[in-house]
């Protein structure tokens, strides 16, 4: 199966720091850990989550043995590392971050009472980057019409990234 | 959890915090604690403190005590019990 990881840039885990052998021309090392959700096990992301797990670098993701899907995320027993998507650059980060921007402003303001005290807060955001402009404009969307549009925010956002990354869905 | 199953606050992921480091938070809690920290530099930075600060605390000894900083420490106590 395959699916999408983000890394740090160095090449570690976002919250364990396993450092994962990378891809160059070949794909990485198998990788085994026994499957307990957020607990032990490999942790990986199918278009659909990448929102929720944004950060520097990404990598496509072969899952293999026991696979485990959960809200927003995939847990396999044993995995690799494909290749780096190199369309996940500064550049398409920066551009995403200020998609999620533009239309944080654009829900805020076009609420019926503007949501003035949501879109002050857009600006300062964003450089944090692009994983708390999306959060900011799913909860914007959230405040205005209720956690359905949260979640549809977020699959908005989940268009973008496979369209401009290129991804397979 | 607060108004949404979604996703949680600042002020939640300090109150949760504790039941992060000893892995006894429910698996969909621990999904959006960990959301949180992936997009919310304050309380990243916040756990990665803690984190230090109860590595630091585990590795101290009672006889790495003084004897009169230990004795302020059990005052303390007895006196934050009976308040």
């Amino acid at each position: 199966m395959i699916a999408y990881k983000f890394l740090r840039p160095d090449g570690r885990s976002l919250f364990t720091g396993f450092r994962w052998r990378l891809p160059d021309d070949e794909p990485g090392e198998w990788v085994s850990a026994p499957v307990t959700p957020c607990r032990s096990g490999i942790h990986a992301c199918r278009t659909s989550d990448m929102p929720f797990w944004l950060a520097r670098a990404l990598y496509e993701i072969e899952l293999d043995g026991e696979v485990v899907e959960q809200r927003t995320k995939l847990v396999a027993s044993r995995a690799r590392l494909l290749r780096r998507v190199e369309a996940w650059d500064d550049e398409r980060r920066d551009a995403y971050t200020r998609m999620c921007a533009d239309r944080a402003h654009e829900l805020a303001l076009g609420a019926s009472p503007a949501l003035e005290d949501w879109d002050a807060v857009v600006e300062p955001s964003v450089p944090e980057g692009p994983a708390l402009l999306g959060f900011v404009a799913a909860r914007i969307a959230e405040e205005i019409s209720g956690p359905q549009a949260y979640h549809a925010e977020r699959a908005g956002q989940t268009r973008w990234l496979v369209e401009r990354l290129g991804l397979e869905t | 959890m607060a108004e949404s199953a979604d996703h949680i606050t600042c002020q939640e992921v300090v109150e949760l915090v504790t039941e992060y480091f000893e892995e006894v938070l429910p698996a969909d809690e621990l999904e959006v604690f960990e959301q949180h920290l992936n997009f919310c530099e304050g309380c990243d930075w916040y756990v990665d403190q803690m984190r230090t600060t109860v590595t630091a605390i585990g590795r101290i000894r009672e006889e790495d005590v003084p004897e009169q900083t230990r004795e302020r420490l059990v005052a303390a106590f007895r006196e934050w019990k009976r308040s």
